[in-house]
């Protein structure tokens, strides 16, 4: 589909006008990190910049949530996702959308992603063989060029809402096309030189995972289970179901910890610490791709910022798959 | 329709089975059905949900029944439920027996404690429609006389067709059956691998030893069935909490093949 340019000033002059028919989220520089700030019609922004602390999934469903019918909010549109985000987008749609559909994950968001420019110190998504910018579950995406934006399109909802806010878009001109190309060939490039130019191959992580569970006990020496890891997570999407006053109430549980898989009676098959960090590993490479087809993992690196026992968990990864 | 959304059931009876287990007689709002094998959910407002297979066969009309046992914070509540309260449920959930692969064979039902629950569902509704499988056999094991589940209900079952033999763990002075755990029924008991299926369900170890045993004496892992007692929580694929391996047990299962989970690390436990 034909790509279109923005300006910045246009850019601007748009989500002005969003504001009053949407809740619109952007992601805010905070010194070194980045953060989700809602947009007010004074904001300052730029898409330059990685991934935010917390991740995109939870613009789609609450950490903690009534199950009741809400009354209905404006639409959302999340300007400045990260490709590692709109990733992890395919495994939580296709647990959460699919056999039976779960009416509580919205649907009424809009996601405009943009490409990365810098990196977090424990981004690795090229280390997977992944892509900084946003190859899937985007509406549009907004890569830096001179003075603007070029536009790309993601699904139908973007083309519509290109063709709604027409005035606001021009076409795009091919050097402006060329320049997004080199940006991300550069970027990429730069990512891939910070992580040592590793891809890993995953197919055999199976028997590895097994093979190799030292790597497991070394590495989780210093973990705590205190779930850091999954609720940051962009692909983790495991909750607890309890009852509230109406109907259900669903908050965010983790595999990390002690109480997850316990069942009536006491029995429990991961009480043991090093099962469940080795289990993380174990889901996202291996049970998830062969149940969903989609890896629970999207190298953005979250984990290992958020972890309390300082486990840098793309280590662990590599240090597993490379093994023989 | 909303998934995380209960019917509400009227409490038409309770019945005491042993000191920790209750049968529910429930008789849903709605229409409600199910296939023998699956789970439902069963909630108690603002305390919490746990999962039961019903105990009742699939082509009871109207109330089913469900048999619990006093394990935990929410069965503790459900314990407490009397005639004409209100529970809720929410299902039917899972896999069921495969029925149509039953036919014309022989099905050997192996349980355990309060296993037996799902094993009545299907003993009655295999019962319903007798005609349709070579055998039914059912071989029940219980720590001690006290604890045997559905008492009265034997000699019925043996009345209406199927082959019963029992042990219990720790015999007392009345009892005239077995004594012993629950594979030593096998030593007066002879099966028919070959046209042949078992379903087991019971406490982990009670399964572990069962399945061996079965393999031992000539069952294909295909023709093995187990009902995966797990953590679920959500009861539709999406909680995260009942994995078997790479399976969710209350999407993939809770009525497994043997032979489909056969390799995976920590089953029994």
């Amino acid at each position: 589909m034909e790509q279109k340019f923005i300006s910045n000033e246009k850019v601007k002059a748009l989500t002005k006008k969003l504001i009053p028919d949407y809740e619109i989220f952007y992601p805010r520089r905070q010194e070194e990190s980045w953060d989700w700030a809602r947009m007010e019609a004074d904001s300052e922004f730029t898409f330059e910049g990685h991934r935010t602390v917390l991740p995109l999934k939870y613009f789609f469903y609450s950490p903690q949530e009534n199950l009741v019918e809400k009354k209905k909010d404006k639409p959302r549109i999340i300007f400045g996702a990260r490709g590692c985000d709109t990733k992890g987008l395919s495994l939580l749609k296709k647990i959460y959308l699919e056999d039976p559909e779960d009416p509580h994950f919205r649907k009424d968001v809009l996601v405009f992603s943009a490409d990365c420019t810098t990196h977090h110190p424990d981004c690795f998504c090229t280390v997977l063989g992944d892509q900084p910018w946003a190859t899937e579950n985007f509406d549009l995406n907004f890569s830096i060029v001179e003075n603007g934006y070029l536009v790309s399109v993601g699904s139908d909802a973007g083309a519509k809402f290109l063709k709604d806010h027409g005035g606001f878009f021009e076409s795009a001109r091919s050097e402006q096309e060329k320049s997004m190309s080199s940006h991300r060939t550069s970027f990429e490039e730069e990512l891939k030189k910070f992580n040592g130019n590793k891809v890993l191959d995953l197919k055999d992580l199976e028997g590895k995972i097994e093979k190799h569970s030292d790597v497991f006990k070394e590495y989780g020496k210093t973990c705590v289970s205190c779930s850091s890891c999954t609720n940051v997570c962009s692909s983790c999407f495991c909750f607890f179901l309890s009852e509230g006053d109406e109907n259900k109430i669903r908050y965010m549980d983790s595999c990390q910890l002690k109480s997850y898989a316990r069942v009536a009676g006491g029995a429990n098959p991961r009480e043991d610490l090093i099962e469940r960090f080795k289990h993380r590993f174990t889901c996202k490479f291996v049970y998830r791709p062969q149940m969903q087809g989609f890896n629970g993992c999207t190298g953005c690196g979250r984990c290992t910022a958020g972890c309390q026992g300082k486990i840098d968990f793309q280590e662990v990864l590599i240090k597993v798959a490379e093994a023989k | 329709m909303d998934p995380y959304k209960t019917i509400n059931c009227k409490v038409i009876k309770v019945i005491e089975e042993t000191s920790l287990i209750k049968t529910f007689i429930l008789e849903p709002e709605k229409k409600f059905s199910f296939a023998t094998g699956q789970f439902i959910q069963l909630t108690m407002p603002k305390i919490g949900e746990s999962p039961f297979t019903p105990s009742s066969s699939q082509f009871a009309k109207g109330p089913f029944e469900v048999t619990i046992m006093k394990a935990g914070r929410v069965t503790e509540k459900l314990h407490e439920l009397k005639a004409n309260d209100t529970v809720g449920i929410r299902g039917p959930l899972g896999t069921s027996y495969p029925l149509n692969e039953f036919e014309g064979k022989e099905v050997l039902l192996l349980g355990g404690g309060v296993g037996m629950a799902p094993l009545r569902s299907l003993l009655l509704t295999l019962l319903d429609e007798k005609d349709k499988y070579e055998k039914i056999t059912l071989l029940y094991g219980a720590k001690n006389p006290a604890d045997i589940v559905y008492k009265d209900q034997f000699e019925s079952w043996k009345k209406r067709g199927a082959e019963i033999c029992r042990t219990v763990d720790a015999a007392d002075n009345d009892w005239k059956e077995k004594e012993g755990v629950v594979t030593c029924l096998f030593d007066d008991y002879s099966v028919n691998p070959k046209n042949g299926v078992a379903v087991v369900c019971g406490p982990p170890i009670m399964m572990k030893f069962g399945t061996f045993k079965l393999l031992e004496l000539g069952f294909a892992p295909e023709s093995i069935y187990l009902s995966m007692e797990k953590n679920m929580s959500c009861g539709i694929g999406k909680c995260g909490h009942c994995g078997v391996g790479k399976y969710f047990a209350c999407k993939d299962g809770p009525v497994f093949k043997y032979s489909l989970i056969k390799d995976i690390e920590g089953i029994w436990e």
